[in-house]
């Protein structure tokens, strides 16, 4: 049975989730997933492991294509507003991937510049990126407490300083959107509360969406706007709730 | 000792099942191993005349001698001769070595079957395969045929050829590669070059950079050869000593050659134990 809920915001949606539903391994993990997120919220994704939340999140990134429904998003960068599908609007989607996906032979500031690969032409970053994007990327390593570590390879990093690094590339894209796959579970509870204050902020002061997949139900109740959680036993069993007007 | 009693019919106790032990068929026997030294087998067997020899009476051991005695004493005279046609030998292998990994680097992503599309892999490998078929001396024989006896048809003829087998090692290197961090990027805006040059290129560099030095010690090798046809270098010098019978100096021309290959072998093995070493990607925890 596809439930539908309606929107909870009555301010223009963002990102739009239309009836979407995805199998994998011959079992739906969500369906009927309905949603409208307006512009600047912090949306929680949560459930137990393996319930389908990094699934939403690569649907949500147009990395996998839901069996069902579709995801539109409406950047005010892209056609002023325009509904576009998730490939329309890629680079203004920043992902911290579950597992990085850094490049580990390349230095940490190597990495963090790769997040505005998508705001050039090929032919621009072909030699290297320009000094203040270097400079600008350099701020934000620092922001994250990795300045020691800048010229230093990934690979000879920790988790989670990797972790980190991948969160500095997100920021620097700057992008609309934000999609953190347990952006802080390699991290301690200063650095997560830093993370996810920052998350936060770029909602709060900047207007862009973040979904971010948690597990710690306080962090929930202490940084998200909205929860969706997955049911395990019920594909169309998801909730959206509000935790914060 | 007593003698085993035979049981009542109450207390029968229920027979051990044992798995009966799983034989092989012959043909099950065969695996890939096992075929390929058997057909290796069966080709040294049908490939026995070829070592038979012209039927002469000849003693091939005094052959040898009376041949390499007149290698001795070398006729080291030439040696200035000898290091000016050496170095045109080392400017011809690098020039080539130069222009085949350019060349060959888009040939060899459009050949990688985690890059490219089918149809794409098909004609690239197409491209390479039938490069590669072609000797080394023959093409610079076309080179010679092009540009006439000099340098340049060494350079060209030895370019093609290391396009064949560059652009097979550089496909094997970017196929190695996890290209789940290409994706990641072309998932926030990348373009596919982009992806390419940050998601693929600093995972296959090593490699790449490896199968280059090699390339570049292949060709001092053949650049000493390829002269016979006429395409510069010491090859060349080869010849006319061996046309002349001037073996002596034929024996020091070699020589020369024997000093700078192995030099560079050694020099070239270690420099890429090293890339490779240092530039090994880390994993991700």
């Amino acid at each position: 049975m596809i439930v539908s809920v309606p929107s909870l915001s009555d301010s223009s949606p963002h990102v739009v989730a239309e009836n979407l539903g995805l199998e994998r391994n011959g079992r739906w993990l969500f369906r009927g997933l309905n949603f409208q997120v307006p512009r600047g919220k912090f949306v929680a994704v949560v459930g137990p492991s393996g319930v389908g939340k990094s699934s939403l999140l690569a649907c949500l990134s147009g990395l996998v294509t839901p069996q069902e429904g579709q995801v539109w998003y409406a950047c005010t960068a892209t056609d002023a507003g325009r509904r576009q599908p998730p490939s329309g609007v890629q680079k203004h989607i920043g992902i911290v991937f579950q597992n990085f996906m850094l490049v580990p032979n390349s230095p940490v500031l190597a990495n963090v510049l790769l997040g505005r690969l998508g705001r050039y032409p090929w032919w621009r970053t072909l030699c290297g990126f320009s000094c203040a994007d270097r400079l600008e990327a350099f701020h934000l390593i620092e922001d994250v407490g990795l300045a020691a570590y800048t010229h230093r390879s990934v690979g000879q990093t920790s988790g989670g300083e990797q972790q980190r690094t991948a969160l500095a590339r997100a920021l620097f894209q700057e992008p609309e959107i934000y999609l953190a796959d347990e952006p802080v579970s390699n991290l301690d509870a200063y650095l997560t509360g830093r993370v996810l204050g920052r998350l936060r902020q770029e909602a709060a002061l900047h207007q862009r969406t973040v979904f971010c997949v948690l597990h710690n139900a306080e962090l929930v109740e202490r940084f998200a706007d909205w929860v969706l959680s997955l049911d395990p036993q019920a594909p169309d069993g998801w909730k959206l709730r509000e935790v914060r007007a | 000792m007593q003698p085993p009693q035979p049981p009542s019919s109450k207390q029968v106790a229920p027979r051990p099942t044992h798995t009966p032990y799983p034989e092989l068929r012959w043909h099950e026997r065969l695996n890939v191993l096992s075929v390929t030294l058997l057909l290796l087998g069966f080709a040294v067997l049908v490939s026995l005349p070829a070592v038979r020899g012209s039927d002469r009476e000849l003693n091939y051991l005094a052959n040898a001698r009376r041949f390499l005695s007149y290698f001795f004493p070398p006729d080291f005279s030439v040696a200035g001769q000898a290091l000016g046609a050496l170095w045109e030998t080392f400017q011809i292998a690098v020039m080539a070595t130069a222009f085949a990994a350019v060349l060959s680097l888009p040939l060899a992503a459009m050949g990688a079957q985690n890059l490219a599309p089918r149809p794409c892999v098909w004609l690239a490998r197409l491209i390479l395969n039938g490069v590669r078929t072609v000797p080394s001396l023959i093409w610079a024989l076309i080179g010679v045929a092009v540009v006439g006896a000099n340098p340049l048809a060494g350079v060209i003829g030895l370019t093609f050829y290391s396009i064949g087998y560059l652009g097979k090692f550089f496909s094997d290197a970017f196929e190695s590669v996890d290209v789940t961090v290409a994706r990641g990027l072309r998932a926030i805006g990348a373009d596919p070059v982009q992806a390419f040059q940050h998601g693929v290129w600093p995972h296959a560099k090593p490699l790449v950079l490896s199968h280059v030095l090699w390339m570049l010690e292949y060709n001092l090798r053949s650049a000493s050869i390829i002269g016979i046809v006429g395409a510069g270098g010491v090859g060349t010098l080869l010849h006319g000593f061996q046309e002349y019978y001037a073996w002596e100096k034929f024996a020091a021309v070699l020589f020369f050659i024997l000093v700078m290959v192995t030099a560079l072998d050694l020099l070239g093995e270690r420099v890429r134990h090293r890339i490779t070493q240092r530039l090994r990607p880390t994993d991700l925890s």
